[in-house]
This record gives C-alpha cells, sequence and structure tokens, in this order.
C-alpha cells in the first residue's frame, strides 16, 4: 500500500510520498453532503486533490506509480479531477501490471484538509508473479496450440517476460522469449522489447519451408497518439529447404542456410474507430528494411498499407484498401525475401501466392506488387444481427485487382510490367475473431488474370490478420 | 533433409528411361575454397564414372550444393527434371538409360564389387570423417576454415558446429568416434591392402574395363593425395603402389587432370619405388623406408605440402617433379 500526500497547500502541488507504506487507509467516511438533485455543473464546483491512496501496491515500485498519478494534483474543479482520474486509471491498467482498478472520490478529512479538497483512492490488484495459459492461434493458414508462459512486473516498473511455445497442426514448432520494458514517463512513452525466437514455416505453393531462428530488438514510441513507430534490429539465420522431391529447381537453388540482418522502421498512423470493422477513419502503414549490415543478404524492401473507410448508410461501409512494395535487391536476396500476392485474404479468386510468376507450379515470387480493394459491408442480412454473436459477422461485396512482377531489368521500363491487372470480385462473409484476426468465406470469381497465374475461382475460405 | 517419396521414385522409374541429355550438370561445392575430404572423394567419384561411362556433363559449383541435394550429401546431378545424389544412385540412374559399366560382369562379380564398394564406405569414408571433424588438428586447420568459408560470420561458426556435432553421432552410432588415430590409419591400412590385392597386377578390379568400384577407389585415391592438414602425410603412405598404378591408369581413362599436389606426389612415389628397385640404394635411403608393401615418401617431401610458408620450395619441387614425371 502506498500513499501519496500532497503538501503544499497551492495549486502546483508535488506528489511525494507521505506516512509510511504500512499507514493504515485513513477509514473512508460517508457522510456525502447530499447533492441536490438539479444539474449541477460540475466544472463550476472548485476541487483540489489533497491526497492520493493507491491500495494494494506489493511489489510495484512508488516511483512509477508515483509519477503516474502527479496529474490528478493538476486538477483545479471537480470535473477536471474525474476526468484526470479516468486519464490515471487508464494509464495504470496500460501499465500492464493490475487485475483490476477501483477508483474512490472523496472529500478529505483530517490534519492538512483544504476545505474544498478530495482524496482519491485507486484500488489494484496486481497480477500474480507468473501467469500461464494455452490458447490456440491462427495465422497464415496455420492452426497453432500455443503454450504462454508471462511473468507481469518481474522488476516492479511494469517489466515483463513472455515465452511462448507453439505447435501447429502441421508439425512444426516455434517458440519465442520475449522481455518489455516500457518507459512511461519518457517523452515519445517508449517501449523497449528483445525476443529471441525460432518458427517454422511451410510454404506448400512455392514448396519450400522455412526455419527461422532470430532475435529482434524494437522500441517503440508514439509521436502523437495515433502515430505508432516501430525502429527494430532483427538478426536471423534461415534455414531454406525443399518441401519434395518435386519441388521444382529454381526453388532448390535457393535452399541452404543465410544470415540476415535487418534494420526496419515500420509507422502506422491509425485514425480509425475500430482494427477489424472500421466504420470511418482511415489507417496508413509504412515499412521500410534495410538488410546488409552484417549476414549473407543485402537489399532495401519498402511496404505500404493504406485503408480508407467511409459509412454510406447506417450499417453500410464502404472500404477502400492498397497495398505497394518495392525490393531492391543488392545481393543474396532470396525466394523467401520475395513479395507474394494472391490468396483468400489479398487478391481474392486466385490461389494462395497464385499471381505472378510461377516455375512448375510453384510460386517464386517478385520484386514489385501492387494490389487495391474495395469493400462494400453491412450486416447479415436478418433480424437482430446487430447485436450479440451476430455482431461478429458481416456480409461483404468485394472487388480485387493487383499485380506482382519480376522485372528483369530496373528502371522505368520495370515499371511496364505492372500494367498486367488481375481483377478479381465476389461476395461472402466474414467473422472477426477477437481484435487481430478475421476469417472469410467467400465466393470469388477472377475476372482478368495471366496465363502463369494460378485462380481458384467458387469457394474460398481463408483466415489472416492482414487483409485486402 | 532426406525426403523419399512412392510416387517419386515411380514417376522416376518411369519417366527415366529417355536418353541421357546434353545438359546434364553436376552440383558439388567450391572445389579450391570449400570442399573436404570426404565430400572430395565422392564427387571425383561421381565426375569419373560418368567420364567413363562418356556420359556428358558439366560441373557446376556452389556454397549451397548439400542444401540443395535430396540427400543432403554431395554431389547431385541434374537431368532433366531429375535430381539424383551420390554415387550408386547415378550409377542406378544410369542404368536405367541404359548406360552400365557392369553389363559384362556375372552376378557374383557384381556382388563382389558391391562388397568392396561398402568396404571403402564402411572404411575409407568414416576414416576420412574421423579425420576431418574428429581429429583435432586437421578440424582446426583444415575443416573449420573451409567448411565456414562461404559464410558471413557467425554463422560459419554455427554451421561447422552442427555439422561437426552430426558427423560425430554418425561416427558414434558406428563405433568409429571411441577410436583413436591410429587404429584409424590402421583400418585404413588394412582397408587399401585387401583393395590392392584384389587388384594385384591387373589394370582394373574386373576384367579389362573399369566400374563403379574403380571410379569410387579413383576419387578416394585422389582426395586423400589432394587433402591437406596434418594427417594427410600418414593417410598417403597407405596408399600402395598398385593403388597407384590403378590411379594413373583411371587418370588416362576418364582424362581427368592432376592437381600440381597430386603430381608431385605421385612423382615421388614413382621415383622412390624405382629407386627401391634398383640393386644400388645406400643404407641411408633403405632406413627411411616404410613397409615393403607401402609407397613411401620421404618425410622432407611431405613436410613441404603441408606447410603453407614453405611455398617457394614446394614450387620448385613441383617443377622438378614435372620432368621427373615425363620420364616415368
Amino acid at each position: 500500500m502506498g500513499t501519496v500526500h500532497a503538501k503544499s497547500a497551492h495549486g502546483d502541488s508535488v506528489g511525494e510520498v507521505g506516512g509510511g507504506l504500512f499507514e493504515f487507509e485513513e477509514p473512508l467516511e460517508m457522510d456525502d453532503e447530499p447533492i441536490s438533485k438539479p444539474t449541477i455543473k460540475l466544472n463550476g464546483v472548485r476541487a483540489r486533490v489533497d491526497r492520493v491512496h493507491v491500495d494494494g501496491l506489493n511489489r510495484t515500485k512508488d516511483d512509477i506509480i508515483r509519477s503516474t498519478v502527479d496529474d490528478l494534483f493538476h486538477a483545479t474543479d471537480f470535473e477536471d479531477v474525474i476526468l484526470r482520474a479516468h486519464k490515471v486509471r487508464r494509464a495504470l491498467d496500460a501499465m500492464g501490471c493490475f487485475r483490476d482498478i477501483g477508483v474512490f472520490i472523496d472529500v478529505s478529512s483530517g490534519p492538512g484538509a483544504t476545505p474544498e479538497g478530495l482524496e482519491v483512492t485507486f484500488q489494484v490488484r496486481e497480477l500474480s508473479r507468473v501467469v500461464g495459459g494455452i490458447n490456440t492461434t491462427v495465422s497464415e493458414n496455420e492452426g497453432n496450440l500455443v503454450l504462454g508462459v508471462k511473468m507481469p512486473n518481474v522488476l516492479g516498473r511494469g517489466e515483463r517476460i513472455a515465452a511462448e511455445y507453439s505447435m501447429g497442426y502441421r508439425s512444426s514448432s516455434n517458440f519465442s522469449v520475449a522481455a518489455t520494458k516500457p518507459f512511461p514517463q519518457k517523452p515519445l512513452v517508449p517501449v523497449l522489447t528483445g525476443t529471441v525466437y525460432q518458427q517454422n514455416h511451410e510454404y506448400p505453393w512455392s514448396g519450400y519451408r522455412l526455419l527461422d531462428r532470430g532475435a529482434l530488438l524494437d522500441i517503440a514510441f508514439k509521436t502523437s497518439p495515433a502515430t505508432h513507430h516501430n525502429v527494430q534490429w532483427e538478426g536471423l539465420v534461415r534455414d531454406t529447404s525443399v518441401l519434395s522431391k518435386t519441388t521444382s529447381f529454381k526453388v532448390r537453388e535457393s535452399s541452404g542456410p543465410q544470415m540476415k540482418s535487418i534494420l526496419r522502421h515500420v509507422v502506422s498512423v491509425d485514425h480509425r474507430d475500430e482494427a477489424m470493422f472500421p466504420t470511418r477513419g482511415t489507417w496508413v502503414q509504412f515499412t521500410s528494411e534495410v538488410a546488409g549490415l552484417g549476414g549473407g543478404v543485402a537489399h532495401v524492401r519498402t511496404e505500404l498499407l493504406a485503408q480508407a473507410n467511409r459509412r454510406l448508410a447506417r450499417d453500410l461501409v464502404l472500404q477502400a484498401a492498397a497495398a505497394l512494395g518495392v525490393l531492391h535487391d543488392v545481393f543474396g536476396t532470396e525466394l523467401a525475401d520475395h513479395f507474394f500476392l494472391g490468396g483468400p485474404t489479398s487478391l481474392r479468386g486466385f490461389r494462395q501466392r497464385g499471381v505472378g510468376p510461377h516455375c512448375e507450379g510453384q510460386a517464386t515470387g517478385g520484386r514489385l506488387y501492387w494490389a487495391a480493394g474495395l469493400h462494400l459491408y453491412a450486416p447479415l442480412p436478418f433480424q437482430g444481427s446487430r447485436t450479440g454473436l451476430a455482431s461478429l459477422f458481416r456480409s461483404h461485396l468485394f472487388a480485387n485487382a493487383g499485380c506482382l512482377a519480376m522485372p528483369e531489368n530496373s528502371g522505368l521500363e520495370s515499371l511496364e510490367s505492372l500494367k498486367l491487372v488481375r481483377v478479381s470480385v465476389g461476395a461472402g462473409v466474414v467473422v472477426r475473431l477477437g481484435r487481430g484476426a478475421r476469417l472469410e468465406l467467400n465466393y470469388a470469381v477472377p475476372l482478368r488474370a495471366q496465363p502463369h497465374d494460378v485462380h481458384a475461382p467458387g469457394i474460398q475460405f481463408g483466415v489472416g490478420a492482414n487483409f485486402l | 533433409m532426406p525426403e523419399f517419396h512412392l510416387t517419386d521414385s515411380i514417376i522416376t522409374q518411369l519417366n527415366a528411361q529417355e536418353p541421357w541429355p546434353d545438359n546434364v550438370k553436376l552440383f558439388q561445392p567450391y572445389e579450391v575454397e570449400q570442399i573436404l575430404l570426404p565430400d572430395n572423394a565422392s564427387c571425383l567419384a561421381v565426375q569419373a564414372f560418368l567420364k567413363m561411362c562418356n556420359l556428358p556433363f558439366e560441373v557446376e559449383m556452389r556454397w549451397n550444393a548439400e542444401f540443395m541435394s535430396p540427400s543432403g550429401r554431395v554431389p547431385f546431378i541434374k537431368c532433366g527434371a531429375f535430381v539424383v545424389s551420390e554415387l550408386e544412385p547415378i550409377v542406378q540412374f544410369a542404368a536405367n538409360k541404359g548406360v552400365s559399366l557392369c553389363g559384362k560382369l556375372s552376378t557374383e562379380e557384381k556382388a563382389e564389387m558391391r562388397a568392396y564398394m561398402s568396404l571403402i564406405t564402411n572404411v575409407l569414408v568414416n576414416a576420412e570423417l574421423y579425420i576431418s571433424w574428429v581429429d583435432s588438428e586437421t578440424f582446426n586447420a583444415v575443416t573449420k576454415v573451409r567448411n565456414s568459408s562461404v559464410y558471413p560470420w557467425p554463422l560459419g561458426w554455427l554451421q561447422t558446429r552442427a555439422k561437426r556435432n552430426a558427423v560425430i553421432k554418425r561416427l558414434k552410432a558406428l563405433h568409429w568416434y571411441e577410436k583413436t588415430i591410429d587404429q584409424v590409419l590402421a583400418d585404413v591400412e588394412q582397408c587399401c591392402n585387401s583393395l590392392s590385392q584384389r587388384l594385384g597386377d591387373k589394370d582394373y578390379f574386373f576384367g579389362n574395363s573399369p566400374t563403379p568400384l574403380d571410379a569410387l577407389m579413383f576419387g578416394h585415391m585422389r582426395a586423400i593425395l589432394m587433402s591437406s592438414g596434418a594427417r594427410a602425410g600418414p593417410l598417403i603412405k597407405r596408399i600402395t603402389s598398385s593403388l597407384l598404378r590403378h590411379l594413373l591408369r583411371c587418370i588416362n581413362v576418364t582424362h581427368m587432370t592432376l592437381t600440381t599436389q597430386e603430381e608431385y606426389l605421385v612423382t615421388q612415389a614413382f621415383q622412390i619405388t624405382r629407386r627401391r628397385l634398383s640393386p644400388e640404394r645406400t643404407a641411408s635411403e633403405r632406413s627411411t623406408r616404410m613397409k615393403r608393401s607401402r609407397m613411401s615418401i620421404r618425410n622432407a617431401s611431405k613436410d613441404t605440402i603441408h606447410s603453407n610458408s614453405n611455398k617457394t620450395f614446394l614450387v620448385r619441387h613441383i617443377c622438378l617433379c614435372k620432368v621427373h614425371f615425363r620420364l616415368v
């Protein structure tokens, strides 16, 4: 239990730890003045915060709590107190140290109480030292069983360690251990993360399998509430092997271990009201990476993803999405670095990775691509589809277009190859899975395709986090 | 890494009967800076086999040949849509196309040939693996450097460690890991002895035309002569003169060219044998010789090969040897 007192009688109060950690909580006095029924202008009621109590602190350090609640002492009227208390509550919640947080506001009493003084009490429950869990995840058309162990708030300042081990149904096993350290008081609110991982991926559409072992250092920070930056360094050893004896020789040529060192910057600006089924707002994500500071692969890779949403009628949402990618190879860039296009969550109506160059039926990817999608979302067409379970569903009409190319020569001529547009249209049902992924069941018809593309007209089913 | 599918092998069987195409490529690691003794032996054996069969092919060197190979071992050939690795499957593949070196052999001779081939795989290959990966002197001076030469740091170190562990695991399963270097060399000696006994004064192991066994033996002898490191000398000493003659005969058949180191060693060996056969020889010369049936090389010449600092001396020697070689 920690208690924070405001000592100075003036407005510019600086919080400091008063009393002892073992001081009993002052009894809450329930003699609230009877508030008259007619509405009160809360911002007219002058108030100042005398004391802030935080109950239930065990291993969380005081300094981090103190600086978080500090904001409350700047309140000048009652409405301000409530708003700031709410903000502090959210900040405490974002620390990821507490299970639930209650807020009580009371008039202050006892020695040192000012006439319009208030006492704010936060009742928190810390998370246990070790949290374990078993869950299932779905990623890029593979389901995984995930065993996870988390140690929240290890050192008392919101640091956490998370370890995860997952088994996929394609007999692949992955693990990752991540240590995170937030700096909530620093400008731009940076979060530092270090991860060590091993990942297995199988790409039957291209006939190869990847085993990635690597380390990732990530600094996430915000330059505005909607602008999120990630600066990352990733060093990995990638083992590429072919899936079968009949794999095309072009794919076979790129097998073998490779080391890659990547510097990456991701910036995203999100003005949407919600990530999965937004009704308004735009979202832009720009990723640029440079590989080649050490290791055997050097390239520059940039990718732009954008989305815009607009509500047409009450529940009718029009969504436009676009994606663009350029890869410039310096040396050592292999198949796994290329862009691929096609599949039930990108260019629908084509097989997974079905667009672009193929070698003996196996996608070999490209260095340039663009893709666009236009969706019209509506709730399911029956009664009560806006509440309950049915609110997780949407029906949609879509049109996709895109092109993936592997130009021989760079420069302006390579842009010519991007004119070979593929188009598909269709309709289907979308289900959201939590906050991060969605499941689609579509009927798609490819309207324009190139000779070597592999199309998949008809019913298509896909799961993905990113979609076009 | 090895993958086998029944359908694959059936397709291979069905489609393999077309004639040998012209654009066959043999993939192997880089000969100068990367390849290791056991891999070099098998690559040279396959090359020799294809040359003995008069099958046209092109050698292509790739840093990742080992990982491209369907069995994880080098060399492998790409023939149209087919990828076949290692000597015995390649022999089988060529036989499917109607090219065979053991057509004239009787069933017993074929069985005998297989027995000798498995003797080579069981003894020489394991000994080469032992010397390359277990013997610490060779591992540190040669294997580590060559194996990691194609990777950036620290991937080379990781790869070498992983491969060493895999080889040690294999040798442990075959009870070779517990042997000492002397035991390994004794095994090699025994193997060479029995092979040269089988060879005797004949040109080839079976009849008067080469067989896959000749190709395999030739590959191993050449790889040993090309090898470097502290154990190269003791290994080379185990080569008998009849095996050396066999090597030269195979060179003539395959039209392959010897490296300068090989040329030098072969010339030295023949010089010594000739000197030994001549009646007037000094006592000191006799004392430097090894056992009677062994070809022997003077220590001084062996040392020059292994010390890089003394390159000029080696080059001078080689120039002299070339002259000698023509005389022989």
